[in-house]
């Protein structure tokens, strides 16, 4: 918050208009000033979380997704997210409040293409999940010890070649055999791939670009966590 | 009139007869205009110092250790995977490039030069997709890329087989390398490109062009030109340096062509892009020359932006095209062979847009005397589509470049004074002597683009040039005759294939 502005003296909605406002405009500093404020009030980590961060960051993807945000603009408005939940994930952990969720992502082995898979990632973090990038051609033990590391929600994988998209159902049928298919989300993308192939090596979802990434992760996790918990 | 009734019967005869023999053939273009200097030399030389930094303060990552070791051998520097040149060391090793090579065709008539005024025209490379004559967008499969090396080897002003027309998505990944080779060889004479995304595919791409040129032959000139591309911002996989050390030790010609969309692999400006590129694919060649010195190379780029807004990347940009200008300058200054451009568009459809598109990159692609174009012909939708009507319609543009970058003829008869003095005042130039000499070849008849009044075309159908393209596209397919291929080279082909196909393993998938 800029010099000026005392924040310990705003009423606590004008304080969550301001953090909207700071993680739009990318300030990360800022964002970090505001989530300890909230928290010296008394709100939980949850709230703050959910009131201050994610709502704030679902502005900036409708912005964006509408064509009024530059990548770069989100990129920053990601980094200010991520400030943001560096200071909440240790509380959240503590009263056990729901994570948002963790992915682990990668390009697939053979291909180098990275910058789709790039863009995800950041609109990922900027949705509040942890992100493990794996960086570029991962073969299937990469991904599985991933999975295995780092309590995964998510599994995302990107491939722009038709030569290299084949081998996402082989880190698919690793899963399986390693007994962690059930355990995961596996989401897919690339340019030249699509909803029947996603299908067919039973991904369960492809995603057309980063936006609908965030959309189809949310939603399915969602979906997942509520079924563990009628199941 | 000059000519005697009994030619004319002969010439019918022979117009009849027009379709059964071998298709048209054009030349290369031998470049005659100015070509388009966009910065002075004291400029081209700031950006050359500008590339210089990059790769003696930056370096560039070769994700291979065999890759590196050589580097280190002569006179490269390491830190970790990154290695840095020094520019004593650059100039030695890209001078020891050739500035012109020739690349063998099967047809010697379509043997290929690539350097000094002459100009390459080649397809569309890469793409999963085809737009089919139906309008739909599906996978592509090996009959398309067949129909796109009978389309190329069809069209007279492609001069190049290509390489990857469109990715034959039908064939199982690990042996398809083998049916592209094969379908390049024998449905075309025209020279082709190899497989670059393994070592053992390219070592078999090799041995094939040495059953059919002799291996003897195939090192004393190339029959094989690969496209290596820079896995910009400064990498190189190991994928490609594989690819490039096969090639090099058995002197195949390369392209090294660092591929970047400015604002994501490179700066959001130009001029920094370009010398981040300038510095990728100077490396790339300095290390073919260390593998195998005299290693024929082309100098690379292709340079576009991503949407910054929605991340997309976008052909046919204005900034591309200045991008175009100043490597081709930059190749220049090198004395390397030049490969830049193409008929781009970010277009799903040959609509207004890609044809807009397409000529705003292809003018400066020309005017920039690129000697090798790749993507000449076919790209749609960021080249992740071949487009069977987008081909047609290129390669009617394609035509009219042949007619333009030739440049103005001066002669005695191209000035025709004599014509003019023939005719009065007044009168016209249909039946001179001189135009009688001249009216069959005098003016680009484009075939796909409509000349008629509003009421014949309507007649015809109201059609426009898309579905005019079709239409031809159809007949060609229809007409299409293979060139020989030598019974005994195709048996030995077949049989390695049959070999190859048995020996590698297909994997899971
Ligand atoms: C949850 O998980 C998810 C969810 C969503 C996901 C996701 C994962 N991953 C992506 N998404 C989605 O969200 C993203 C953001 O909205 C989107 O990501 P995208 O990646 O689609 O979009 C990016 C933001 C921008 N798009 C891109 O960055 C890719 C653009 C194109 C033009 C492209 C580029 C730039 C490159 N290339 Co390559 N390249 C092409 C591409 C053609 C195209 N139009 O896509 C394609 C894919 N390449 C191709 C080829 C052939 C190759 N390339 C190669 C190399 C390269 C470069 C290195 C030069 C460069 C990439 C540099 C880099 N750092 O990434 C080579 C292979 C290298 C390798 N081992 O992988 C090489 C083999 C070329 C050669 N001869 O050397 C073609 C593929 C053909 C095929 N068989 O499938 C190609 C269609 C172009 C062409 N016509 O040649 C969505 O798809």
């Amino acid at each position: 918050m800029s010099e000026e502005l005392e924040i310990t003296e705003l009423e606590t909605s004008e304080l969550l208009e301001i953090i909207h406002d700071c993680l739009y405009d990318g300030m990360a500093e800022d964002v970090v000033a505001g989530v300890k404020e909230l928290l010296r009030r008394g709100m939980s980590p949850y709230d703050t979380l959910t009131q201050g961060l994610v709502a704030g960051m679902d502005i900036v993807g409708v912005d964006f997704r509408d064509g009024i945000l530059f990548v770069p603009e989100v990129l920053m408005a990601a980094k200010a997210m991520k400030a943001g939940m560096a200071i909440l994930r240790p509380l959240l952990a503590e009263t056990g409040a729901p994570a948002i969720g963790t992915m682990v992502i990668g390009t697939v082995k053979g291909d180098i293409h990275d910058i789709g898979k790039n863009l995800v990632t950041m609109m990922m973090e900027g949705a509040g999940f942890k992100v493990v990038d794996l960086g570029i051609n991962n073969d299937a033990d990469k991904f599985i010890q991933a999975v295995r590391e780092h309590q995964t929600d998510i599994l995302g994988m990107s491939a722009l070649l038709t030569t290299t998209m084949p081998y996402m159902k082989v880190v698919i049928q690793a899963l399986k055999e390693a007994g962690l298919r059930d355990k995961v989300v596996v989401l897919v993308g690339g340019a030249p791939v699509n909803a029947p192939f996603a299908e067919a090596i039973q991904a369960d979802a492809y995603c057309r670009d980063a936006s609908v990434a965030v959309q189809t992760a949310k939603k399915l996790l969602a979906e997942k966590r509520n079924q563990v918990m009628v199941g | 009139m000059n000519s005697n009734p009994s030619e004319r019967r002969g010439y019918r005869r022979e117009r009849k007869a027009g379709h059964a023999s071998p298709p048209p053939r054009m030349s290369p273009i031998t470049y005659g205009l100015p070509v388009y200097e966009l910065l002075n030399e004291d400029k081209i030389e700031h950006l050359h110092q500008a590339s210089m930094r990059i790769l003696s303060e930056f370096g560039i990552a070769f994700y291979d250790e065999e890759s590196r070791s050589i580097l280190k051998e002569h006179g490269a520097k390491l830190q970790g995977d990154v290695v840095t040149f020094e520019p004593g060391l650059v100039h030695e090793y890209v001078g020891k490039a050739p500035s012109q090579f020739t690349q063998l065709a099967r047809n010697p008539e379509n043997n290929i030069v690539l350097g000094g005024n002459s100009m390459v025209f080649a397809p569309v490379y890469g793409p999963p997709y085809v737009l089919d004559l139906e309008e739909r967008r599906r996978e592509a499969t090996l009959a398309d890329f067949i129909n796109f090396v009978k389309l190329a080897y069809l069209c007279p002003y492609i001069h190049h087989s290509g390489g990857t027309v469109v990715e034959p998505t039908d064939e199982p990944v690990a042996t398809r390398h083998l049916d592209m080779v094969f379908s390049h060889i024998k449905y075309s004479d025209k020279a082709f490109m190899g497989s670059v995304t393994s070592a053992e595919n390219a070592a078999d791409t090799v041995a094939m062009a040495e059953i059919v040129f002799g291996s003897e032959v195939v090192r004393q000139q190339p029959a094989v030109l690969s496209l290596i591309n820079v896995s910009s911002p400064r990498r190189f996989d190991e994928r490609m340096l594989g690819a490039i050390k096969v090639y090099a030790r058995a002197r195949q010609a390369l392209i090294i062509t660092p591929f970047i969309l400015a604002g994501a692999m490179g700066p959001t400006t130009i001029a920094g892009t370009v010398a981040q590129q300038n510095a990728e694919a100077l490396a790339g060649i300095v290390f073919t020359q260390m593998i195998e010195p005299g290693t024929p190379v082309v100098y690379g780029s292709f340079l576009t932006n991503i949407d910054l807004q929605s991340g997309a990347p976008v052909f046919g940009s204005p900034e591309s095209q200045l991008g175009l200008y100043v490597s081709a300058q930059l190749a220049r200054r090198y004395r390397l062979p030049f490969r830049g451009g193409g008929m781009f568009s970010s277009s799903k459809i040959p609509d207004a847009q890609a044809g807009y598109e397409s000529v705003m990159v292809m003018l400066p692609t020309v005017l920039a005397r690129t000697n090798f174009v790749l993507h000449a012909a076919g790209w749609l939708e960021n080249g992740l589509v071949s487009g069977y009507g987008k081909f047609a319609l290129d390669c009617e543009v394609l035509g009219m470049f042949h007619t333009w970058a030739k440049g103005l003829d001066l002669s005695d008869d191209s000035l025709a004074l004599d014509a003019i003095a023939e005719v009065q005042p007044g009168g016209h130039h249909l039946g001179t002597e001189h135009t009688l000499r001249h009216f069959r070849t005098a003016f680009y008849r484009a075939e796909l683009f409509d000349y008629n009044s509003a009421e014949k075309w309507q007649e015809n159908g109201s059609q426009d040039s898309y579905r005019r393209a079709h239409k031809k596209v159809k007949d060609l397919l229809a007409a299409y005759e293979p060139p020989l291929l030598e019974p005994a080279v195709e048996e030995r082909l077949r049989d390695y294939m049959a070999l190859r196909k048995k020996a590698i393993p297909q994997g899971v998938y």
